[in-house]
């Protein structure tokens, strides 16, 4: 019983000091606002308080009753009862709950005091205390919280109990049965293993990516336009990160290429050279690629983190000198280059964003085919040995130097075609296109989904790119998560979302009680 | 690194590159001299020597910002093996930190007889800086041990790209966290008014007055006293002595009854507190913080890491001081628009790396490591 207060005690101030994070960032307001796009008009409509408030009172209450629950958790398989779930989860709640209310009776007697917090604290507005106190009085609103918070933190105790439970499990096992016995079906795996049903599936999946674009309005082509650019950005950085292991945190330096390219022989300013969108857009690539060599030359000697660093370091370069007044006359300086020229086809325009999501589409079918084409080939092996252990791969007589390049190299050349089109479908591009984010968000995209997986790629590229647009709330809070979601992805799922199986196999065999943590992982102790 | 790998693969391709390495840095080295005729000897000389002291007072103090932020990367590199990329981020907390306790003691009144007006802050300077310092440096301390437990400490043994990932996850978060939490505004750290930005002690040269400030004197003796407490710790305790038995080798260290992780965790306090202190002395002196305060200074600190040979505490105290001065001087030496002065250091980096990866020193570092 002790025990299990301790472990109470211990977890309610961990979710009590986030809490009290969240509260500062205003993310209980945030996510009130997604709360009530999930739930129906009249439910909310059944309770008479203010809906702002009851929704924030909803996401308070879920994280309690996690607290509770993960409070109340199970320390032994003997003493492990309702009893000792709902002690644990109600010390966790109080823990929880004592901060959130002091937090909110401070914040609510400073903004009493007429003290402009959100000098120092920039999202604690007036208003945004208010709605904390539950549109009460100070005292009235953080005792209100602090009871809410710890009968939560109760709740979540005894339904944590519950749901360990036998009648759980058991529904739990049903689920699975049933599951099971329409993916394992016999009958079903062979049709779906005939060649004809696997053509007639793609057909099908071609056809509705065919008509996509045709019925979503210009807004959602748009957005599945830029999701297909980061899938394109994605499929070319796992070329260099997934399967040749090379961390290269300057990405974003070729997409610059590309786009700058298409944007200095397009448009008429600063240069009017008006070329055609067609003539440029292999120029863009090939430039691209040739960068990618050439910078590849002298920096893949290096390994590991030091490669990371020395391609920020160009990348930076990059991006410091587009802005810089050293070359204002040649790239268009800070204010960056607009009117940039779009594709035509058959001497019509072809660029409103149905089209360019049909060129998008066939860029990311072209990526996809050299990808697949890639990864079975000898170099996709080369690659993959190259990853594994460098010096063995050069002792097997792979040529490392020439490979590496050879994946910088794809990898770049995919990153100019999805900066041509960027900025082209845009007509616009400056170095603030071009910065560090983009970088990581593309390495996102890859670890998110999975290194070395293509799907996964495409998942990833959905996952943190489509998302925010259909959440526009978080808007704000979107790279936030996407730096908690990629340390949580490296402890929980470092495979990724969707995992290629070998990649899956290799993470989870690896032996956690490796006594000479942090050096170079070798492959001699994976099976 | 280079030498081995040199001599593992003596085939064609890398010595021609070896004789274009010798060019290239020939071709840099008639450069350079060039530039020194340029600037000092023909005719009339583009910057006076009062330029180039207020260059070097400016390239000194910066430079003992960025060793003191070096050293942290070179503590984590030399025991762990992994860049600690929110390093930069763990400086902005402490910035921040210590912006925060000169706005609190800026508000508590603490009146004298002939000034009625006058705030803690002003009143006593010299407690309100510690207090700025300890505060910095313990919130920093405090963010550096949460880190290693939450985002690097149940990596260990994992493929190298994935603890270096989830650095760059944390330092995205601690930005982003940041610039939620305070807002996108440069806050004015608001100095006691004894040690006011821009003022300090004037000297004069070729009828010239040249200011040397009394915030970057501040910031070069308290980061040497801060140096030479470190390498007394390093070189003298029993906690130096367990940090380099670890980054030694980690199992015989273990096998010698030292608790390893319980040195990493207090690895990562120390190098977190440097960093803490770091962020408040860029305050004091440079007077604006802001959520991505710690990012330019980061990855410059760890090119001097880098410059002085990684995994070398020496080595980092002489590359910061280096790099400072050249991103001060450089861009003049070179005749540079001071613009691309970031241009400069982030080449450095690059060419270090490149030409000689174990730094100006040397490092510790065998081909396995790296």
């Amino acid at each position: 019983m002790n025990k299990q207060i301790a472990n109470g005690l211990r977890v309610g101030l961990t979710f009590g000091i986030v809490n009290i994070f969240l509260f500062l960032i205003k993310f209980p307001v945030i996510a009130g606002t997604i709360i009530k796009k999930i739930i129906p008009n009249f439910i909310v409509a059944l309770f008479p308080i203010n809906p702002d408030i009851l929704d924030i009172l909803i996401f308070i209450g879920l994280i309690g009753i996690w607290a509770g629950a993960s409070g109340g958790r199970k320390l032994d398989e003997k003493s492990d009862n309702w009893l000792t779930s709902f002690v644990g989860g109600a010390a966790a709640g109080l823990v929880n709950a004592l901060l959130i209310g002091a937090l909110v009776f401070i914040l609510g007697s400073l903004t009493d005091a007429h003290v402009k917090i959100n000098a120092y604290l920039a999202a604690i507005l007036p208003a945004v205390v208010k709605l904390f106190l539950l549109d009460q009085n100070t005292l009235n609103g953080s005792l209100t919280q602090f009871v809410f918070s710890f009968v939560a933190g109760a709740l979540g105790g005894v339904l944590g109990f519950a749901f360990r439970g036998q009648w759980f499990a058991s529904l739990k096992n049903k689920w699975n049965a049933a599951w099971a016995s329409l993916t394992e079906n016999p009958q079903i795996k062979k049709t779906f293993a005939r060649p004809i049903a696997r053509i007639a599936l793609s057909a099908l999946g071609i056809a509705f990516l065919l008509f996509i674009p045709q019925i979503a309005g210009k807004y959602w082509n748009y957005t599945i336009g830029t999701v297909g650019i980061y899938v394109l950005l994605g499929l070319g950085l796992n070329i260099v990160v997934g399967f040749a292991g090379l961390l290269d945190l300057g990405y974003v330096a070729f997409f610059a290429i590309g786009a700058y390219t298409v944007a200095l022989l397009t448009a008429p300013n600063p240069h009017h050279l008006m070329w055609n969108f067609w003539t440029t857009l292999p120029i863009g690539v090939v430039l691209a690629a040739a960068a990618g060599i050439l910078l590849g030359i002298p920096v893949l000697r290096m390994r590991g983190d030091y490669l990371a660093i020395v391609t920020l370091g160009f990348g930076e370069i990059i991006r410091i000198l587009a802005t810089s007044d050293l070359l204002t006359s040649f790239t268009g300086g800070p204010r960056g280059v607009t009117a940039i020229g779009q594709p035509t086809l058959f001497g019509k325009p072809f660029s409103s964003d149905t089209d360019f999501v049909y060129i998008i589409f066939i860029g990311i079918a072209i990526a996809i085919f050299i990808t697949i084409q890639l990864r079975s080939s000898r170099i996709g092996r080369a690659w993959e040995a190259m990853r594994e252990d460098e010096t063995v791969a050069q002792a097997m007589g792979i040529n490392t130097l020439s490979h590496k390049l050879m994946a910088f190299a794809i990898g770049a050349a995919l990153a100019g075609l999805g900066g041509v089109l960027f900025a082209s479908r845009n007509q616009f591009t400056g170095p603030e296109d071009h910065n560090l984010m983009v970088s990581i968000n593309v390495l996102s995209v890859v670890i998110v989904g999975g290194m070395g997986s293509i799907p996964g790629v495409i998942a990833g590229a959905f996952a943190l790119k489509g998302l925010p647009e259909i959440l526009r709330e978080v808007q704000d809070y979107r790279i936030l998560i996407f730096g908690a979601l990629l340390v949580a992805m490296m402890i929980w799922r470092p495979e990724g979302l969707w995992p290629t199986a070998r990649r899956s196999m290799e993470l989870h065999s690896a032996d956690p009680e490796d006594p000479e943590s942090g050096e170079a992982k070798t492959s001699e102790d994976k099976p | 690194m280079k030498e081995t790998t040199l001599r593992a693969k003596s085939s064609k391709p890398l010595s021609a590159y070896r004789l274009i390495q010798a060019l290239l840095g020939a071709l840099f080295a008639a450069y350079l001299i060039w530039r020194f005729y340029n600037v000092f000897l023909d005719g009339t000389p583009s910057y006076g020597a009062d330029s180039w002291l207020r260059f070097a007072i400016s390239g000194v103090v910066l430079g003992s910002v960025y060793a003191l932020i070096a050293i942290g990367y070179t503590l984590v590199y030399g025991i762990l093996f992994m860049i600690n990329f929110a390093h930069g981020d763990i400086m902005m907390l402490g910035a921040f930190s210590g912006y925060f306790v000169f706005e609190a003691l800026e508000k508590i009144p603490s009146p004298v007889i002939d000034n009625p007006n006058q705030v803690f802050l002003n009143a006593h300077p010299v407690i309100s800086v510690l207090l700025a310092f300890i505060v910095g440096a313990t919130v920093a301390a405090v963010s550096g041990y949460f880190l290693e437990k939450i985002a690097y400490r149940p990596l260990r043994g994992a493929p190298r790209l994935v603890p270096l990932i989830s650095a760059i996850g944390a330092s995205i978060f601690l930005e982003n966290a940041a610039l939620l939490l305070f807002g996108s505004q440069r806050h004015d750290f608001a100095n006691p008014v004894q040690i006011t930005r821009g003022e300090g002690w004037n000297i004069p040269i070729n009828g010239e007055v040249v200011i040397l400030p009394y915030t970057g004197v501040l910031t070069i003796a308290l980061s040497i006293l801060i140096l030479v407490a470190l390498y007394v710790l390093v070189q003298r305790t029993q906690l130096g002595r367990a940090m380099r038995a670890v980054a030694e080798n980690k199992s015989a260290a273990a096998l010698m009854g030292i608790n390893v992780n319980g040195i990493i965790s207090r690895t990562f306090i120390i190098s977190g507190a440097l960093a803490g202190s770091a962020g408040v002395m860029w305050g004091i002196h440079l007077g604006l913080v802001y959520h991505m305060v710690g990012f330019i200074p980061g990855i410059k600190a760890f090119t001097a890491a880098v410059l002085g040979g990684i995994g070398n505490i020496p080595g980092a105290m002489l590359g910061g001081m280096f790099l400072g001065i050249i991103e001060t001087m450089g861009p003049a030496y070179l005749g540079m628009s001071f613009q691309l002065k970031d241009v400069l250091a982030f080449s450095i980096l690059v060419l270090i790396l490149i030409f000689r990866p174990t730094g100006l020193l040397g490092e510790v570092l065998s081909e396995e490591k790296v």
